[in-house]
């Protein structure tokens, strides 16, 4: 019977295609978050106090301005990704913005209020150094730019270049770094690693050169790392070898070849061994001199405030232990602000005055470390005076895992940001639990129950547990109709993850998300909001994930356990993560250690009696370990190693080969095949989704047979790209092969074509796009697989079995834009039709349904063809605008889409993430199991009970007439 | 002279003076009346004929063959009467095309509805055959003008394409495939 529902179904959506979304359901089942990376250079903006700006530019070469109240964007600008975008410095002066972007290749000023850019201007060409602002007689008007062999100057107000100077000596002399005190001189001072340093005064009039000195310094190698300016342009060096604190005066009167030394012995002062102190200074207005105080870090945990006073250092401070010092200013007060830790779990912020060193009142702000976070890695002050001329101030902390913590004394989060999710590697979607009523009572008749309990204490528990689901459906009852009193804007439905249950359809799941950066997050699917995090601090930053759903939630009462595998890539060490999906928390399972560096995993449809999926773990001896390996695992798995294979795709080396399982659990290759690497690399492997239903076996003809897909589940298909990139003979190769035989299916080559190439596989079709450099377009192809009009074996699929090859039909098009990322649509049974998700350069998201893509697409139209319901054949693929699923909310560099299915059959979730988080749902044959949103209940109920109570009093009035009828 | 409702009631008295003097005429209705008793008292040997009454026996000759002729008409037009609709459904047929739409659905309903029908009450009609002699021969035809009438509807349903005849009206039914073995891996980590 469900069957035949289903047929209907099946011709209700026969023929449809995606409608846009209604204005009234913008944000309605979707949601976008909004990201801007790790950052790496950060201002407050203060030239207004009341400005609620923060700039920052961030490692994924965005820069943005957030609001220093909420913690949201105000703008943000995304630049293009790779070194070519690359962000080198941030100056920040007034209401102008310095950019230096793409190792500087560009130059551009942004208008920090409205996020408009003032101009930009192309550099000359050079490795970039370093930038500064040159300020004269208090202003500051023109903004230097160091590079590897020039130097120029350029005017902050329009970007013009003042003048540009070759710098003397440059292949020889490294220079690092550009300094200016204010004063009408710009000084670019470079150095011969362990022989002298060489300065070189500019005029900032006209370019010329003032002064060229080259001070001995033999213990010196990088002037960025161990130098800073403090004073009246005093260049400070700190020499860890020796140890002493160098000095030199680069006020030109002075004409000492010489640096003056000062032991740090001398000032009482002890190295921690094998650190290399850093030195901080403070420049609070680049048209003036920089501060004579300055930090000296002689250890992981120790600073030290020094002033530099008529030739002399002299300690302010001594701050141990200290974790984090900055400076910042305001009006005329420049503090120092020093986090240092309270205990475990907090540390604190101060304040100390910057002339003095002492410690101003009430400022201490209590950061509290979250302990699924990381350590705090830099801090950002924003000072501000009180009415009474106080300091008080914000901080913002910036931790290991890209988390930005914004604090307001004494200790008040105002708002944090999880920049790490701006870098999602892997993500999957999880079933939440049932409510702690429902699970109770599935528990109550588990297995274990019944068998301790007698019958009449099964009776009594059975009451109880329906009298607390009558209690719950009353309490939901009377939140219902206490809500609806209420308006809709004021009624919140606060997800946490201690209420968090699955509803109804299984639309709300838990979004396992892991970074880049090795922290792990889980987030509602409804709203967006985080429930849990979690940071695995000692993850390497080249590192390969793998994420595993090893046991669902259909288990209670085992927990969910999921279990991510990091691999570092460098060393092959591989540490397995297990934890718990809906709460982040680690699982008290311990993961088997692994000596030895994994190839690959497989996870297998067998499980043990806790209802975990059993993992395979392959290492580099092609020796497999089970986890878990329980006794009852590695029973089931001897019985069944003779139909478990696996395969292994080497990319250095080209080959990809095939295994069976051993009962030992070791292996035995059964076939290799080798692609030359002379002539092509393999790009990408996929085989198909292991949660992917397909329902109908075939495709129906105009004639009404039946064309049996070719639906093997061990198909893979392997891209190669020639090595050879000429346009000419430059080629994209698909090979689909059967990854338990290792026989070739099928072989396309696409000439003069060239990657990226973007593959979905699935069913019985593999789609792919790829650049055609002959044409100079993008193309789509699509391959589609078939048995033929009659099936082999109906009953089972075997690869060892299949003496018949599959028809193959391919076709391609031309696509209007390039494409980041692609993606089928997955639905619970496969019965809806799919589509394909592209995710585009533009930010758009594409929802292109895969009858356009279909091999059997006529030329010529014929009677059966119309009967098929095929469009002719047309080669260009359109883009409609009411594809886009994303509307208007462009989401930036999209990395993948990941698609899973919902409990309704009409419905599949959507996860689009890159720099932005984007999800929603889709539906690809409307909406046919769902009533509308705007179905009238009202008028439904109102006719049928008009059409009732009319039955009624006719029946009575009828019957009134018969007897009448009868007496006359 | 006589009132047309006098015909069939009673019987119209003519003879009599002393009737005739007192009213120009009169229908007696009832045999039974004081007056007609002293007329029949009167007359007792001769009895009162009804109009148009003869007492000589009419031969009669051919009515019964007649009849029976006219029954195994009227029960052979029984017979033949879904025979005879073939020709009609035909054209109807014909007319109403293969498209499927409300029309043709709702005629090739009727067509296969009326057959099923009327096997369905079989008895009743041998029961109007019963008295025809050649009531056996009379059955077969019916049945097998219905059993034609139902052949053809379902012939229109075949050639509308209603009849699931073809392997892919079972597509649905098909089960996936049992996987015979377990794959997984994928590239080098």
């Amino acid at each position: 019977m469900a069957k035949l529902i289903l047929l209907w179904l099946k011709c209700i959506i026969l023929y449809n295609a995606v409608d846009a979304v209604f204005e009234d359901q913008v944000g309605k089942f979707d949601w976008r978050q909004q990201y801007v990376g790790k950052v790496r250079f950060s201002h407050f903006d203060t030239h207004v106090q009341s400005s609620k700006k923060v700039l920052v530019a961030t490692e994924n070469n965005v820069f943005a301005a957030l609001n220093t109240r909420t913690g949201e964007l105000f703008w943000r600008h995304v630049d293009k990704s790779g070194p070519e975008g690359n962000i080198d410095a941030l100056l920040h002066h007034g209401q102008d913005a310095i950019l230096v972007v793409g190792n500087g290749r560009l130059l551009r000023s942004w208008d920090v209020n409205v996020g408009g850019l003032n101009w930009e201007i192309v550099l000359d060409s050079g490795s970039f150094q370093k930038a500064c602002l040159v300020g004269q007689q208090g202003t500051v008007k023109h903004v230097a730019v160091l590079k590897k062999n020039i130097i120029s100057l350029h005017y902050l107000s329009n970007g013009h270049q003042k003048w540009i100077e070759n710098l003397p000596d440059s292949e020889t002399v490294d220079y690092q770094t550009v300094y200016s005190g204010g004063n009408g001189e710009v000084y670019a001072l470079g150095i011969v690693p362990h022989s002298h340093i060489v300065i070189i005064a500019y005029s900032t009039d006209d370019g010329e050169i003032i002064k060229q000195i080259s001070v001995e310094a033999p213990w010196l190698s990088n002037i960025v790392a161990s130098c800073a300016v403090i004073g009246q342009g005093v260049l400070i060096c700190v020499d860890s070898a020796t140890p002493s604190l160098y000095m030199y005066n680069l006020n030109p009167n002075m004409d000492d070849l010489q640096m003056t030394q000062i032991p740090l012995q001398s000032l009482g002062l002890e190295v921690a061994p094998d650190f290399q102190p850093v030195l901080v200074s403070h420049q609070p207005n680049s048209a003036h001199q920089p501060l004579s105080e300055f930090f000296l870090q002689l250890g992981p945990d120790n600073f030290l405030l020094l002033q530099f006073n008529n030739g002399q250092i002299v300690t302010l401070r001594d701050f141990k232990p200290a974790l984090l010092v900055s400076f910042a200013t305001t009006g005329e007060k420049t503090i120092a602000a020093v986090m240092s830790p309270k205990n475990k779990t907090a540390s604190s912020i101060n304040l100390f005055s910057a002339e003095t060193g002492r410690r101003l009142l009430d400022t201490t702000l209590i950061f509290v470390m979250d302990p699924n976070g990381g350590k705090p890695e830099k801090i950002y002050i924003q000072p501000f005076l009180k009415k009474d001329d106080s300091v008080g101030y914000r901080a913002m902390v910036q931790t290991e895992d890209h988390t930005l913590t914004f604090i307001q004394q004494p200790g008040r989060v105002m708002w944090t940001r999880e920049e790490a999710l701006s870098d999602v590697v892997t993500m999957e979607m999880v079933d939440l639990p049932l409510t702690g009523t429902q699970a109770e009572l599935e528990g109550e008749f588990g297995k274990k129950a019944a068998i301790q309990d007698g019958l009449m204490s099964m009776v009594f528990k059975r009451l109880s547990s329906q009298l607390i689901l009558l209690q719950a459906w009353i309490s939901h009852l009377w939140k219902l109709f206490y809500d609806a009193r209420k308006p809709r804007s004021q009624v919140k439905n606060e997800v946490t993850i201690e209420n968090l249950s699955r509803d109804e359809f299984n639309l709300q799941k838990m979004m396992v998300m892991v970074t880049a950066s090795g922290k792990l997050f889980g987030i509602d699917s409804k709203t967006g909001s985080i429930l849990w995090r979690h940071y695995l601090n000692d993850v390497p930053s080249n590192a390969a994930f793998k994420l595993m759903v090893q046991r669902t939630t259909a288990h209670f009462p085992h927990p969910p356990q999921c279990t991510l595998l990091i691999k570092d890539k460098d060393t092959g060490l591989t540490t397995l993560h297990v934890f718990n999906p809906i709460f982040g928390k680690k699982s008290h399972v311990t993961p088997p250690a692994l000596p030895q560096p994994i190839l690959q995993s497989l996870l297998l449809p067998l499980m043990d009696q806790d209802y975990a999926k059993v993992l395979l773990l392959v290492d580099d001896q092609y020796k497999v370990s089970a986890f878990p390996s329980t006794k009852n695992v590695l029973q089931q798995l001897q019985e069944m190693a003779s139909s478990i294979f696996f395969y292994l795709v080497d990319s250095s080396q080209g080959r990809l080969s095939g295994y069976r399982l051993r009962t030992d659990l070791s292996t035995e290759q059964i076939w290799e095949v080798v692609i030359p690497m002379e002539i092509q690399r393999i790009v990408s492997v996929k085989g198909k989704r292991p949660n992917e239903h397909v329902h109908s076996q075939g495709r129906v003809m105009g004639d009404r047979s039946v064309l049996y897909k070719y639906l093997n589940p061990n198909l893979l298909a392997v891209v190669t790209e020639s090595t050879d990139t000429h346009q000419e003979r430059s080629f994209v190769g698909i090979i689909l092969i059967d990854g338990v035989t290792g026989r070739i299916i099928h072989e396309a080559v696409q000439r003069k074509a060239r990657g990226p190439v973007h593959i979905v596989h699935s069913e019985n079709w593999v789609v792919y796009e790829y650049w055609s450099t002959k044409s100079r377009r993008n193309e789509f192809s699509v391959i589609e697989l078939y048995e033929g009009m009659e099936l082999y074996n109906s009953t089972v699929f075997s690869s060892l079995d299949r003496p018949h090859a599959p028809q193959v039909l391919q076709q391609s098009y031309i696509f209007p834009s390039a494409i980041s990322t692609m993606e089928a649509t997955l639905t619970e049974k496969g019965i809806t039709s799919r589509h394909l998700l592209i995710g585009l350069p533009s930010g758009g998201i594409l929802s292109l349904p895969k009858m356009f893509l279909d091999p059997r697409r006529p030329e010529i139209v014929s009677e059966q063809s119309r009967e098929e319901n095929l469009i002719p054949y047309a080669p260009e693929l359109m883009i409609r605008t009411e594809w886009f699923i994303n509307y208007n909310q462009s989401i930036s560099r999209v990395q993948g889409i990941h698609t899973s299915p919902s409990g309704l059959e009409s419905t599949c979730l959507v996860v689009a993430y890159g720099l932005d988080i984007y999800q929603t749902r889709v539906y690809p044959s409307k909406q046919f199991d769902v009533l509308k949103d705007d179905y009238d209940y009202m008028l439904i109920s109102s006719v049928l009970l008009a059409l009732f109570f009319a039955t009624m009093i006719s029946k009575r009035l009828a019957e009134v007439k018969l007897l009448n009828r009868a007496w006359r | 002279m006589a009132s047309p409702g006098g015909q069939g009631g009673g019987a119209l008295s003519t003879r009599g003076g002393s009737g005739a003097r007192r009213m120009k005429w009169a229908l007696e209705l009832s045999l039974g009346n004081t007056r007609s008793r002293g007329d029949r008292q009167g007359g007792q040997g001769d009895v009162v004929y009804p109009i148009g009454y003869s007492e000589k026996p009419v031969p009669d000759t051919s009515i019964q063959e007649t009849d029976k002729n006219l029954v195994e008409k009227r029960c052979w037009d029984v017979a033949l009467g879904p025979l005879k609709q073939i020709p009609m459904n035909l054209f109807i047929m014909y007319m109403s095309g293969n498209t499927i739409s409300i029309f043709p659905i709702m005629m090739v309903c009727m067509m296969a509805w009326r057959p099923i029908q009327a096997l369905m009450s079989m008895s009743a009609t041998f029961k109007l055959l019963e008295s025809s002699s050649q009531q056996w021969l009379q059955g077969l035809v019916y049945l097998i003008g219905n059993l034609l009438g139902s052949a053809l509807a379902i012939y229109k349903c075949q050639s509308m394409g209603l009849l699931p005849t073809h392997s892919s009206d079972w597509l649905a039914f098909i089960d996936p495939p049992q996987r015979m073995e377990i794959m997984g891996g994928g590239m080098v980590l």
